[in-house]
């Protein structure tokens, strides 16, 4: 395969619609949260990536990625932007860190499952004293992160940019790197949900985790098998919903906001076809080739109930079936909490879905009340 | 008590890895001091040192070789003088004694005499109060105060005594010194450049210092000790009248190219490389005394730029060239600033900033460029179509289309629309059709149908009535040929078949000559009847036109009507007939009706319209459409507004507002923009799938490259940069002097006549220049106003002897002719608008002998007195004199008479002879000058002045044009052999 058919296949993929879904579709066979998954993961060798051997791997599929994009007229453009070196950082740290966590978990995984304890629980060389010790590494580390940020100063300039013009927006208009995400979900959701209820949601749902989870096990060493549910969620908000986003928002989002791969050519005059119509159009209209109903409620009545049924009839449904028994362990505190937050997060890729498979702009949509959902 | 024993990481490991990480720290803390320390301005300014180190070695021999000789000879002077003032040792020494005794004593007198003073006004003040308030009981302090004045009278003189003592002392110890002072000072007057060089270089090169100094100079210069007075620093010049928009407010410029171009007004580096060299225009810029001094102007307000910048890329410079541009890449990693807005202008452009200050002049001098761009804007009418506002349109550039029934024929004007220059190669009008975009078989199509509804427009509902060529209004062509090349045709004309020997509109004198159409094939183009009408009368057929009435009489217009027509583009002849295709016809309507109807209407109206009613339909939208009306006069589009994008701001218009099309090989500035659009106006639409009414429609005017540099220098001038009012220059002259100066350039005045030194080049093809037009410098001082308003409006012969006439200009009004009039008058500081008459005294001694120099002058050989012919043949006549009182300002008449050939470089009018005091002072001179001239002794200005009375006294009739007229029609125009009987010098006279 030449290097140009590569490069347009890893375009091709890199598209949000199937990258997006061979990553979800792919998670959970990397972080397995059933017995069926685990399965899987053994059988296909994906345990592998979680071994020093995979992470080398990974680490040289990421580097050949990017020296293959130095070297790309196009690619360069954006990943030698000053602004983007941090996006090319966190990939890095990223990966290495995740890997780290999970290459410890999966050897204590083994120790437990041989009947011994965890490894953290009898090396003497991890052991720390707050003073002097924890307090001595930490200065060195800052004073090491010091000259990494003066070295960083000095050979990078300020990405400054021309004096502000109102009349004169830059295209792309990107946010700082770290909203990104939430700039990316600003495509799919109106502002009021992407850009306030989500980010609150982010928040105070991070804040709660710890009151929420009643797993005792795990505490104080690395496991993956003790707490499999629990990491796959987490992972995959942290990794897919946000920092996937932010690598697409980064590399992949170009004049007018529109999709570009990373060996194309950001071409101002791409245009994209974006019909996009609401679940009350889509019932009124398309369906039932009527107008919309003048009642405004009436005409968002689908939408409602759609909205109602997923926030409402479905936990409950969950609690007389599939999640009986966590309902259980949980309680009804725990529970309801645990389906606020979760439901939200789900509703990321269930909105992409929408948006890509049948072009759906709004579920509840009242313009009118600058409400829409 | 705590114990700290316990331990589970080695101390030492962790304070050798803090010793590391310390050290590493350190070390990126340096780093961070070379960095912030070695801007790049600072490697310039150390090589410039060293440069300066050179040439200053160099001055310094040079002048050390200058005074080589002179300098032993003083030296041997002062050792003599020295010599000599030391055997006057003892004598001296005894005197500094002395005198230095004095001063001790002195300073002790003084100290007394001072201090008693002190005391003498305390008392005064208390004697002053007691002769105020008389009631007091105390004792009065009158005495005191006597006492205390005869006291400080003893001690002033005592004091005073001891200063002349020191002084006589002072002046004997001169006395013998001052011969040693004075050697001492000659040697030091003739090594005064050495002595200046000397010190430059001690303070320049590091190696001639002393040890202290040099420490000096290298902690000057140390990071942080660098603000107090560090020998490389940024230079920077704040312009407070020229500000850079920030968008929501503005700052003054603050331009910091000085640190790199050092001593860029220094002529001494003319040769160095850059950026040490001098600026190449010293007299317009950057020395005190030009025009744009260095402090007031800076660098950014002409070559723009990012003022602020101290490296080479960060100021923004923009390479002129591709080569350039490779250069610099390679040698200083050059690369666009993308976040400034007003990058340098390449080379090329730096013109286009004169503009923001000069507005209102085509004329500037120094700025070619930019004339010339001005000028093409309005004569390719960029303007009618684009409104530029501060470079307006003057009128339509284009003839009036009105009356195109009695000049053209459909047939022709299809032929000429579809592409004007298969008929006259260098035509003024632009290829609309048959451009980059409209290469498909369907858009040629429709084309076709769209010229033949414009030509239909044209002639609709008009009768057609082109005139005859019949023999009535045919002459002599070989006739014609003269007069078109002497009655003055050819000031605004050129009839030139071979496109290669055509002048290009490219320099100001051949714009001049190619004011009007180049007159080739005019016998394929209008009938005899319809040119010898328009030659006799423009204005009876188009009362806007340009084209002013040479009152030729009839036979000059047969003779010319026949000359003109004995021209014909064949090959434009053969030109097929355009053919109409009613189905593209109906195609073309139905695409303009669906514009405002729904398709089904659309083509329902169009199958009711009759095909004459379509092309009237189709030709009226096309016009409209591709703005023909921007250029011509046209029947229904009199209030139309142009079509055209404004062009204002257009310099100032950001990347992203310029549409490049999909076109990537570009490069992306604004110039590039602006020169690829005129060199091919549908460029930006390769590879778009426009529909077909959708398509770039700016025509074609095959600008070649030096006009497109000069058209895009005007427009990067159009921008939003603004500049304080103390800048203007324009602002400093009344608006009538921009005005004027349009009109003057309108009507194409120097095609014949050399104003503010520029024009005039009907004079060379003329011949002599006493034959041709006559120069108009001085025109503001010379006319009086009131009479040149009538000349205007009717001219009349002032030279009998030319053949080139001043044309009637009946289409400027009143109006214009009076800022016209101003213009000149402004030009040469003259602003007054009426004049009382000049009251000559006849009886002065003044007047007496002008009177006799007239006499001596024999002035009538040359000049008319009235109806009174000269002397001399008719090669020689000069201007009538009865006409002098009411035509010429009297104080320019002297200035006239004192040196004609300065006002008027080869005219033939000689000085009149002025008799020096010299030769008035002769015992005998009355006999020969007579006793008035003799009165006045040499005065000169006298003398001119009486002549210049005596003329205005000459009566007679004013206007002599018929005379002339009917004598040259009995005797005829043949100066062939004038040259020869002109050699006369002033011995003869």
């Amino acid at each position: 395969m030449s290097l140009a058919a590569l490069k347009s296949v890893i375009d091709a993929i890199s598209a949000p619609t199937i990258s997006f879904t061979i990553l979800t579709v792919a998670f959970p066979f990397f972080f397995p949260p059933t017995d069926w998954f685990e399965k899987i993961h053994r059988k296909l060798g994906f345990w592998r990536l979680w071994t020093k051997k995979g992470g080398i791997i990974g680490l040289l599929l990421i580097t050949a990625f990017f020296v293959l994009g130095y070297f790309d007229k196009n690619f360069n453009i954006t990943l030698t932007k000053p602004d983007n070196f941090p996006i090319v950082l966190l990939i890095y740290s990223m990966f290495f860190y995740i890997w780290l966590g999970m290459y410890k978990a999966y050897q204590n995984d083994e120790r437990l499952d041989a009947g011994l304890k965890p490894n953290e629980y009898n090396d003497p060389d991890d052991k720390v004293l707050v003073w002097p010790d924890l307090v001595y590494i930490e200065f060195i580390a800052l004073i090491l992160f010091q000259v990494f940020l003066i070295v960083w100063s000095i050979l990078v300039a300020a990405p400054i940019e021309e004096p502000a013009n109102p009349a004169a927006t830059p295209n792309p208009s990107k946010a700082p790197w770290y909203f990104l995400g939430l700039q990316e979900m600003l495509v799919y959701f109106d502002p009021w949900l992407a850009g306030v209820v989500f980010p609150t949601m982010i928040i105070l749902g991070l804040m709660a985790i710890p009151y929420m989870d009643i797993n005792k096990k795990g505490d104080g060493y690395y496991t993956f098998k003790e707490r499999r549910v629990g990491i796959f969620i987490f992972m995959y908000g942290w990794i897919v919903l946000w920092l996937f986003l932010i690598v697409i928002g980064t590399f992949f989002r170009g004049p007018n906001w529109n999709f570009f791969g990373p060996f194309e050519y950001w071409d101002t005059h791409k245009v994209v076809a974006l019909n996009n119509v609401n679940l009350s159009e889509l019932f009124w209209v398309k369906l039932l080739a009527k107008g919309l109903p003048s009642n405004i409620l009436i005409r968002e009545s689908l939408g409602f109930i759609a909205v109602f049924v997923y926030l409402f009839v479905l936990p409950v449904i969950l609690i007389k079936t599939k999640l009986k028994g966590t309902y259980e362990t949980y309680g009804p505190t725990r529970f309801v909490s645990l389906m606020i937050f979760g439901l939200g997060m789900l509703a990321l890729p269930i909105k992409m879905y929408l948006r890509w498979a049948i072009n759906l702009k709004y579920i509840v949509a009242i313009p009118e009340w600058f409400f829409n959902i | 008590m705590f114990k700290n024993d316990e331990r589970y990481w080695d101390i030492n490991q962790l304070n050798k890895w803090f010793g590391i990480s310390s050290l590493i720290f350190l070390i990126s803390m340096v780093w961070v001091f070379i960095d912030d320390n070695d801007d790049e301005f600072k490697i310039y300014q150390k090589e410039f040192r060293k440069l300066q180190i050179e040439i200053t070695q160099k001055n310094l021999d040079k002048e050390l070789g200058a005074v080589k000789d002179s300098r032993e000879k003083f030296e041997e002077r002062l050792v003599a003088t020295q010599e000599i003032y030391s055997s006057h040792a003892n004598e001296v020494a005894s005197i500094e004694k002395a005198l230095s005794d004095l001063q001790g004593k002195f300073y002790k007198a003084n100290m007394n005499y001072q201090g008693q003073k002190a005391k003498v006004d305390e008392i005064k003040f208390l004697v002053e109060s007691e002769n105020v308030h008389e009631n007091s009981h105390e004792k009065s302090h009158r005495d005191n105060y006597n006492k205390a004045l005869v006291k400080l009278d003893g001690l002033k003189l005592t004091k005073e005594n001891y200063e002349i003592e020191i002084k006589d002392n002072e002046e004997k110890l001169k006395g013998l010194n001052n011969e040693l002072k004075k050697s001492q000072e000659e040697l030091d007057f003739i090594l005064r450049d050495v002595t200046i060089a000397d010190g430059k270089l001690i303070s320049l090169d590091r190696s001639r210092m002393s040890f202290l100094n040099r420490i000096g100079d290298i902690v000057r210069d140390l990071p942080i000790l660098d603000f107090m007075d560090p020998y490389y620093k940024v230079n920077q010049i704040v312009v407070k009248d020229v500000h850079y928009d920030v968008n929501f407010t503005t700052m003054p410029v603050v331009d910091r190219c000085t640190s790199c171009h050092l001593e860029i007004s220094n002529p001494d580096n003319i040769d160095a490389e850059q950026p040490f060299t001098t600026h190449p225009d010293l007299d317009l810029y950057l020395t005190s005394s030009s025009p744009h001094p260095l402090e007031s102007f800076g660098c950014t307000s002409c070559h723009a730029g990012r003022s602020r910048g101290t490296s080479f890329v960060s100021s923004a410079h923009t390479p002129n060239s591709t080569e350039q541009k490779h250069d610099w890449e390679e040698k200083h990693d050059w690369e666009k600033i993308h976040h400034w807005m007003q990058p340098m202008f390449p080379k090329r452009y730096t013109q286009a900033s004169c503009f923001k200050c000069h507005m209102n002049t085509s004329d500037l001098a120094g700025a070619e460029k930019l004339n010339l761009g001005l000028t093409l804007v309005d004569k390719a009418g960029c303007n009618s179509c684009h409104v530029a506002g501060n470079w307006r349109s003057s009128g339509k550039t284009g003839p009036d289309l009105r009356k195109i029934n009695e000049k053209l024929k459909p047939d022709w004007v299809a032929k000429w629309i579809k592409n004007p220059r298969s008929f006259r190669y260098n035509t003024r009008m632009p290829s609309i059709f048959e451009q980059d975009n409209q290469t498909t078989e369907k858009i040629a199509k429709r084309n076709i149908n769209e010229i033949a509804s414009i030509t239909h427009y044209l002639f609709n509902n008009k009768h057609l009535d082109n005139g005859k060529t019949i023999n009535k209004y045919l002459g002599n062509p070989q006739n014609g040929e003269k007069i078109f090349q002497t009655v003055g045709c050819m000031g605004c004309h050129i009839s030139e078949t071979d496109a290669s020997l055509a002048p290009s509109p490219t320099t100001f004198s051949n714009l001049t000559k190619l004011q009007g159409p180049n007159l080739v094939g005019m016998g394929s183009k209008v009938s005899a009847e319809w040119l010898y009408n328009w030659l006799k009368n423009p204005h009876d057929y188009m009362a806007s036109t340009r084209m002013p009435n040479l009152r030729l009489s009839d036979q000059e217009a047969k003779d010319l009507t026949a000359f003109l027509l004995d021209s014909r583009i064949y090959e434009f002849d053969k030109l097929e007939t355009l053919e109409l295709d009613t189905i593209v016809l109906n195609e073309l309507t139905v695409d303009w009706l669906r514009k405002m109807n729904p398709e089904k209407f659309a083509v329902a109206k169009a199958s009711k319209m009759s095909t004459k009613e379509k092309l009237a339909f189709v030709g009226e939208k096309s016009i409209r459409h591709y703005g023909c009306f921007g250029c011509h006069n046209i029947d229904g589009f009199m209030d139309a507004k142009p079509i055209g994008t404004e062009i204002t701001y257009q310099g100032s218009k950001t990347l992203d507002k310029l549409d490049f099309g999909l076109l990537h090989d570009i490069e992306h500035t604004n110039f590039a923009w602006i020169e690829n659009k005129l060199r091919t106006p549908r460029i930006y639409d390769r590879g778009k799938e426009s529909d077909p009414l959708d398509l770039l429609k700016m025509p074609n005017f095959y600008f070649t490259e030096d006009e497109i540099e000069a058209i895009t220098t005007a427009i990067l001038a159009f921008n939003t940069d603004g500049v304080g009012k103390d800048l203007l220059a324009h602002e400093n002259l009344p608006k009538y002097n921009k005005d004027g100066h349009r009109l003057v350039k309108k009507y194409n005045c120097q095609g014949c006549h050399l104003i503010e030194n520029r024009g005039g080049q009907l004079v060379e093809q003329i011949g002599p220049a006493e034959y041709g037009p006559p120069n108009l410098n001085t025109e503001g001082k010379k006319a009086n106003p009131n009479w040149l308003l009538s000349f205007f409006n009717k001219p009349i012969t002032i030279r009998p002897n030319i053949q080139v006439r001043m044309p009637s200009f009946h289409q400027i009004n009143d109006k214009e002719w009076d800022t016209i009039i101003k213009y000149f008058q402004g030009i040469d500081d003259e602003n007054i608008g009426y004049r009382a008459d000049y009251i000559v005294n006849e009886k002065s001694t003044e007047f007496h002998a002008g009177e006799k120099l007239h006499e001596l002058g024999a002035c009538n050989n040359c000049h008319f007195y009235g109806t009174e012919f000269p002397i001399q043949t008719a090669s020689t006549w000069a201007a009538n004199l009865a006409m002098t009182k009411v035509r010429l300002n009297p104080d320019w008449v002297v200035e006239w008479l004192r040196e004609p050939q300065d006002i008027m470089p080869g005219t033939k009018m000689p000085a009149p002879y002025i008799p020096t005091s010299d030769i008035l002072d002769v015992d005998d001179a009355e006999a020969t000058w007579g006793n008035n001239l003799v009165k006045l002794s040499g005065n000169q200005d006298a003398m001119l002045e009486g002549l210049r009375d005596y003329l205005w006294t000459i009566d007679g009739k004013i206007d002599i044009s018929q005379e002339v007229k009917d004598y040259f029609e009995e005797n005829g125009y043949d100066f062939s052999d004038a040259d020869d009987e002109d050699e006369w010098d002033e011995e003869d006279w």
